[in-house]
């Protein structure tokens, strides 16, 4: 090996050492100890107690379902905020550009425990601010905490909070890639703003916008903060329970390591099939 | 078709005016080039044209017709953008049919006026291919061919070349010239390239920091420069400048000392008046000069390097003083390599300008 190659591992090797150690070792591991009954000591190879219990398990369909309902719901609706919101941030007419797009992308530097905190005292039952507001305007208050439905909104209003700001960053600089001049012939061919958004921006954002929502299907699919401190640990019961709650109470809580490995491999399994599958869907005509 | 008029057109952004009150008349059917350095408003002023800037001041009125406060798709006019302004998600088809299906336009008629632009450029054969896929050259005649298709009565071309290979270019600019033969329609041209003013134009406007130099034929702008700028733009190789001192006056006759050429002497008819030890610059194309005693003054001049390029050969001369000279000779190969050569000035051929760039008659 020449002298340059093996410095330049030299320089690495720290960083390779911790890599291999708390990365590629711990996903190793956690696939073997998908296989193992671990319940009982001593661990035995039994994989229908870990992957066979996948689909028969109640707890972890519904959280199953409640992930998929929060994904469904919540990134198509981010996206297409972040879309809206990244071309208003981007407007000519817009004053202080730079501190609003500062604002909107604060809330991912916000502490989770600090926002969490803040959401539970807005949408208190009793006397949160939202429910005030709707009382407001003559309707009756929400059960945001105690009532299924509205918890799953509440999830899903926070989650779009915290990174719609991030999401319209990142659509913002696609949008910056867009030649005006491109815009300037559209306005000469008589398009109006509204069609130069839909045939010109929205056509050319694809790829951006395609990598957003990859990154949002990655990211919700392990969501955990919010359910854990916003709405109790998946609560009312288990309405707001996600894939990521239900791994956390299988290994950290019930200390059941061979199931939370499989749910572990099952969420990173789905989370790279639906990436793959919006990819496809998204994929040029040509 | 239409022309197209300008009345003290001026261009403000914020405090700071950029175009100075340009006017100008474009008559129907003309190819008119707005020619000049980097930032001297050429472009500005053919956005101004086009209802893509708004005009701070002043008329610009197309057919006759104001259209200060007109849509920019309502003027009648088609712009050719210098980096193609293609729409990178389309195909060629689509690139060229999008204003008019946009637009509503009738299904069978937007497909003639592809296929005939299609086939006045020739680009038929690329229509499925998107812009990505095509060649510099190949990309501009797709952004003609979407100016072709709307059927303008004024085609706007911002500096359309500049973009592409020095071959390319020279190809397009053919193209161009029989583009407006073929079609007959009013253009304006934006280019800050002399040679591609001088081929295309029927008149070109010259311009330098915001205000209109000079108006003319290519022709007439080589051999009638209204000053000193004129004369350096308009020309390749440029007008030789030469720093002169006036010596002497005598009726409708002025001598001057070229200071920086060994003080040669040349005697110039000239009418204005100025006084002895007046600051002057004379100036000389390179193909003006003379052989040795042919001309009204004669130069000895030091060769540092000479560019052979066949028929003609660009003597470089003084290049390590404050003023280098350019010397054009037909047929020099009997002085190739030689490093002292005397050429001369014929006084007919020189040019006076005073110390402001203003030409002295």
């Amino acid at each position: 090996m020449r002298m340059r190659t093996r410095a330049a591992y030299g320089f690495l090797a720290p960083y390779l050492l911790i890599f291999a150690t708390f990365w590629v070792w711990p996903i190793i591991y956690s696939f073997y100890l998908s296989f193992l009954a671990t319940r009982i000591q001593p661990w035995s190879f039994n994989p229908t107690v870990t992957w066979g219990r996948l689909v028969v398990d109640p707890a972890f369909l519904n959280a199953l379902k409640n992930t998929l309902i929060i994904l469904v719901i919540q990134v198509p609706v981010m996206i297409a905020l972040a879309t809206v919101l990244a071309v208003l941030l981007n407007s000519q007419l817009l004053k202080a550009r730079g501190i609003m797009r500062f604002a909107f992308f604060a809330p991912v530097v916000v502490g989770e425990a600090a926002y969490a905190a803040v959401f539970r005292l807005m949408f208190n039952a009793d006397f949160g601010v939202i429910n005030k507001l709707i009382g407001s305007i003559g309707l009756s208050p929400v059960a945001w905490l105690g009532d299924p439905t509205a918890a799953m909104a509440l999830i899903i209003i926070a989650v779009t909070w915290r990174w719609v700001g991030y999401n319209a960053i990142i659509i913002i600089s696609g949008l910056q890639a867009i030649p005006q001049d491109v815009y300037e012939a559209a306005t000469l061919d008589r398009v109006s703003k509204p069609r130069q958004f839909f045939f010109i921006t929205l056509p050319l954002l694809k790829p951006i916008i395609l990598f957003c929502v990859v990154l949002s299907v990655i990211g919700t699919m392990q969501l955990f903060a919010e359910p854990f401190l916003i709405t109790n640990r998946g609560g009312p019961g288990q309405a707001t329970e996600t894939l990521g709650l239900f791994l956390y109470r299988q290994g950290f809580t019930v200390l059941n390591f061979g199931y939370a490995s499989a749910v572990a491999y099952t969420i990173a399994a789905l989370a790279v099939l639906i990436s793959l599958a919006n990819l496809w869907l998204g994929r040029s005509a040509r | 078709m239409a022309g197209v008029s300008l009345k003290n057109v001026v261009k403000r952004f914020g405090s700071i005016e950029v175009v100075h009150g340009a006017s100008l008349e474009v008559e129907e059917g003309e190819f008119i080039v707005f020619v000049g350095p980097s930032g001297c408003g050429k472009s500005t002023l053919l956005r101004m044209i086009a209802g893509l800037e708004d005009i701070s001041g002043g008329e610009i009125a197309i057919g006759g017709v104001a259209v200060n406060d007109v849509e920019p798709a309502d003027r009648g006019i088609a712009m050719v953008f210098q980096s193609y302004a293609l729409y990178p998600h389309m195909t060629v088809e689509r690139n060229l049919s999008f204003g008019l299906r946009m637009n509503g336009n009738d299904k069978a008629d937007t497909a003639r006026r592809v296929a005939k632009a299609a086939q006045i450029l020739r680009i038929e054969e690329l229509l499925d291919r998107r812009p990505a896929q095509l060649s510099g050259g190949q990309r501009q005649r797709v952004a003609i061919g979407r100016a072709i298709v709307r059927d303008p009565q004024v085609f706007l071309f911002d500096e359309p070349l500049s973009n592409l290979d020095a071959e390319l270019r020279v190809q397009m600019r053919v193209e161009i010239a029989r583009l407006h033969a073929e079609l007959g329609v009013t253009m304006i041209y934006v280019t800050h390239d002399q040679v591609e003013a001088m081929t295309l134009a029927d008149r070109i406007v010259v311009l330098r920091a915001g205000r209109i130099e000079q108006i003319g034929k290519p022709l007439d702008l080589y051999d009638d420069p209204a000053n000193q700028f004129v004369a350096s733009f308009v020309g390749s190789p440029k007008m030789n400048f030469m720093a002169a001192e006036v010596a002497s006056i005598e009726d409708g006759r002025v001598t001057v000392a070229l200071v920086n050429q060994g003080s040669a002497r040349l005697t110039v008819p000239a009418e204005n008046g100025f006084a002895v030890g007046d600051r002057l610059t004379v100036g000389l194309r390179p193909e003006h000069f003379g052989r040795e005693g042919e001309g009204d003054c004669d130069l000895s001049i030091r060769v540092d390097m000479a560019e052979h390029l066949g028929s003609t050969s660009y003597i470089h001369a003084n290049t390590t003083s404050a003023e280098q000279l350019v010397i054009e000779r037909e047929e020099s190969r009997s002085e190739i390599g030689m490093e002292h050569l005397t050429v001369s000035i014929p006084a007919a051929k020189a040019y006076l300008f005073d110390a402001s760039g203003a030409r002295l008659r």
